[in-house]
């Protein structure tokens, strides 16, 4: 880690306002990613890390090493995106995101249906697997920084994204095949 | 584990440009051989468009971090309360916590040194610490106070040794400059202009003070100042110095005037005289007093000692008082109020100004001999005072508080009753004499009749059996007591010389009516017999007969023609057995009951006390009752049970005003809930 981004956390969590506003600016798109991750809605996912944020700055004496702040702020954000899809009440969940897949028809192509298709494969992958791919396709994040973020390996965190493009390959299987055939 | 196995991982970190170049060339080489893995590559290739594709759209928009630092500001306002928040910043530092931890443990330390006490084996052991010279002042200044205790004088000054050198140095380099001195020593200054020098002692800390009329000042002032210092100067600095002493001593000896002659002598041996005496006779015969000595001041301690052998000392203080100060500064003023008289006398001599201000100088000039005598006067009087020690010795023979007599004080209290209280009453008062005289009188009517009288006299000692005789023959004595007391006079304790003497006997004596004499024993008893009236008139001859009283009587019928006639008499107890005996003839006895009330402390003339009886004489009447038959029972069995019936109505009621409330109450509620439950339903 850098010294002067432990610096940073440190003054952070000294309640220097200013550092914790950079940490804002250069957080809180992978804390959204991560919120995103789990609640797959943006206006939820974006007052889950505004939530996040409060809460991390009430709290900042609780952590008592600089270098784990990133990941403590992730924590903060996580559990509150939990708590926010459990306490929603599946109504966002439509019927046909239920349904399988299969009863789509395939030649119903356009981006639209695809789109669908594609987040409700999401939907169906594990919690870390989709944080995983958010901070990757939102942030374009290399795997160092995703692993930092998540607290995970190298090898883990190959392994998870990898399960994870094949999971929704094989979900998506008839959708893209339409799109390959032109 | 081979490429093939793991494909997926290795697809997706070459699509996101995460694999090393060895990697990627294993990889590159493996999609060459193997079909399946091409398709695989291809697939996750266009998987990846898709979700980048995707998940563009939902990526968060530029102004996201400003969104998310403006929610931030707005719901964390800024606080500007300085100094709490800095507190609690700094309380966060691992460091100020531990600081404070340390000051927290240590002030528990501390307070429990102060609750154990332990505090004072610290300060000692700092002692110990501290530098050898100031051990070695303590053992200096008990060299010091040594010699001048033991030699008889107190030393009020202690001069330091280290002290020393430091006076006479100041008070050489003082002569060097010979400059004009300000303050307290200039007073000094001109008391003793020759002595300048030594005189400027006292603004140091401790310093001798030189008397004008000590003769060995000459040579201290041509001494050095070291020579100044050596010991020398220590006893001459304390027989400068104007003390006056003090003696007091409280002795309990034998004889007083033996005393004070031995006394006298140990004086005369001492050098001294006596002052006052004085004695005076307790009324024990035994002599205190005071003696007051003078004595020089040498020889005090000696003569002290001398006292002690002539009784018992109870008490001794010895006191110093230091009139140096006032001595100095009397005889200062003294000097200047005569260069005052001088140059007043001048200006008398010239005799210029007007005449009215020459008035005023001879005015002066009288206030100003006047001082001078008044402080001369001070001045000699404390001279003396110096000169001679005074020894107050208070003076008490053994057994001082020894009673000088005892007196012997009777106290008889006497109650009695008689039949005709008015009588007796004038006949007690006619008693009185020169030797028997009455304090008090009293006769009490009281409304319901009763009548009793108080009087109290005080009877020389020879009359008083003869008069306690007459008076107990006046009536029937119901108490008399006796209280004798000794009184000791003029001291306390025992004695076994002390005559005892007989006091005035003080009676009191209370007079009652016979009547109002509560009886001595009661009795109570039935007699069946069948006629009433007859036998009721037998038992008042009977009463009659035996010296006794009838003090009530009542006759009753019932219903049922049984009678009853209730009597209640009194007897004097020496004839209450008779009665008794002849009541057996009226008829059966029945319950009877005695009871006898000791009066403790009273004296009682048992045979003339009044004995009470209350009889019962009843027939036993109809032997079937007007309320018995079977109309009478008939008639109870229908009032019983409308009664019952009356009782259980009246139970119905309570019940019914005890469960009205609660069930009405019940009722709406279910009537309210049955509302609401169908309102809900529409």
């Amino acid at each position: 880690m850098d010294f002067n981004e432990h610096e940073l956390y440190r003054a952070a969590i000294h309640g220097d306002r200013d550092a914790f506003e950079m940490i804002i600016r250069t957080q809180s798109r992978a804390l959204f990613a991560i919120a995103y991750g789990i609640l797959q809605n943006r206006e939820e996912a974006e007052d889950t890390v505004q939530d996040a944020l409060v809460k991390a700055w009430k709290s900042r004496w609780r952590v008592r090493d600089p270098k784990k702040f990133p990941a403590w702020l992730t924590t903060i954000a996580r559990h509150r995106a939990r708590d926010v899809y459990r306490k929603r009440r599946h109504v966002p969940l439509s019927d046909d995101m239920t349904k399988p897949l299969e009863q789509e028809s395939p030649t119903n192509t356009g981006t639209e249906s695809l789109d669908r298709h594609v987040h409700s494969a999401l939907a169906a992958l594990p919690e870390i697997y989709r944080s995983a791919l958010m901070l990757r396709y939102f942030e374009d994040m290399d795997y160092r920084t995703i692993e930092n973020t998540l607290g995970l390996s190298n090898g883990a965190l190959r392994g998870i994204l990898g399960r994870a493009l094949a999971s929704m390959r094989k979900q998506l299987r008839p959708a893209l095949a339409s799109l390959e055939q032109p | 584990m081979t490429i093939h196995d793991s494909i997926d991982n290795y697809l997706v970190a070459d699509l996101h440009n995460e694999l090393s170049a060895k990697e990627r060339d294993a990889l590159h080489t493996h999609l060459v051989e193997c079909a399946a893995c091409r398709q695989t590559h291809q697939e996750n290739k266009i998987m990846n468009k898709v979700l980048e594709k995707t998940l563009t759209t939902e990526k968060p928009d530029p102004a996201f971090e400003q969104r998310m630092l403006a929610g931030f500001r707005n719901r964390n306002p800024q606080k500007t309360g300085g100094i709490a928040k800095l507190i609690v910043d700094l309380m966060r530092l691992r460091a100020t916590q531990i600081t404070a931890l340390a000051a927290l443990l240590l002030a528990f330390v501390q307070v429990g040194r102060m609750i154990t006490g332990e505090g004072a084996s610290v300060s000692r052991s700092r002692e110990m610490s501290a530098g050898m010279d100031e051990r070695q002042n303590f053992k200096k200044d008990e060299d010091a106070v040594g010699p001048a205790v033991g030699g008889g004088l107190s030393a009020p000054m202690q001069t330091k040794g280290e002290d020393k050198p430091d006076v006479a140095s100041f008070a050489s380099k003082s002569t060097d400059l010979n400059r004009p001195e300000s303050g307290a020593a200039s007073d000094q200054l001109q008391v003793q202009p020759e002595f300048r020098d030594k005189a400027l002692a006292p603004s140091a800390k401790m310093a001798p003070i030189k008397a004008p009329q000590t003769t060995g000042a000459p040579e201290n002032q041509t001494a050095t100042p070291n020579e100044g210092a050596e010991s020398p100067a220590l006893p001459s600095a304390v027989a400068n110095r104007k003390l006056v002493r003090n003696a007091k001593v409280e002795l309990e000896v034998e004889g007083f005037d033996t005393t004070v002659q031995k006394i006298t002598a140990f004086v005369n041996e001492e050098r001294g005289y006596v002052a006052t005496t004085s004695s005076r006779k307790e009324a024990n015969g035994k002599l205190r007093g005071e003696v007051v000595i003078k004595i020089i001041p040498e020889n005090l301690d000696r003569f002290l000692q001398k006292l002690r052998g002539l009784g018992e000392l109870k008490n001794q203080s010895l006191g110093t008082e230091d009139v140096t100060k006032a001595y100095f500064d009397t005889d200062s003023r003294l000097k200047n109020a005569r260069v005052m008289e001088q140059r007043l006398i001048d200006i008398l001599k010239t005799k210029t100004g007007k005449v009215s201000d020459l008035l005023q100088v001879e005015k002066e000039l009288g206030r100003v001999r006047e001082d001078i005598e008044k402080m001369q006067g001070a001045l000699k009087y404390m001279d003396a005072s110096v000169q001679f020690a005074t020894v107050t010795i208070s003076l008490a023979e053994k057994d001082l508080e020894e009673p000088a007599a005892f007196l012997l004080k009777e106290r008889a209290q006497l109650t009695l009753y008689a039949p005709e209280v008015e009588k007796v009453y004038n006949d007690i008062k006619a008693l009185a004499s020169p030797k028997t005289q009455i304090t008090n009188a009293q006769l009490d009517r009281d409304n319901i009749g009763r009548i009793s009288a108080r009087v109290s006299m005080l009877i020389a000692p020879e009359e008083s059996e003869g008069v306690i005789t007459r008076v107990k023959a006046m009536g029937r004595v119901e108490n008399f007591q006796v209280q004798t007391e000794r009184v000791a006079q003029g001291g306390a304790g025992m004695s076994e010389n002390a005559k005892t003497k007989r006091d005035k006997v003080e009676l009191n004596i209370t007079l009652s009516r016979e009547e109002q004499e509560e009886a001595f024993q009661q009795t109570s008893l039935r007699i069946r017999t069948s006629t009433v009236d007859g036998k009721t008139k037998e038992l008042r001859n009977l009463t009659g007969k035996q010296n006794g009283r009838i003090r009530s009587l009542s006759f009753s019928r019932d219903p049922d023609g049984r009678e009853f006639a209730n009597m209640s008499l009194r007897v004097p107890m020496r004839n209450y057995n008779a009665l008794m005996q002849s009541l057996n003839s009226l008829g059966k006895v029945e319950n009877v009951s005695v009871q006898r009330q000791d009066r403790t402390g009273a004296q009682i003339d048992e045979a003339n006390a009044p004995a009470d009886l209350s009889v019962q004489i009843y027939s036993q009447g109809n032997i079937v009752s007007h309320e018995s038959g079977l109309f009478a029972t008939l008639r109870r069995t229908l009032a019983q049970s409308a009664a019952a019936i009356m009782w259980s109505l009246r139970m119905i009621g309570v019940a019914v005003a005890f469960l009205a409330p609660w069930v009405i109450a019940l009722v709406a509620v279910v009537w309210v809930g049955k509302r609401v439950a169908r309102a809900r339903r529409r």
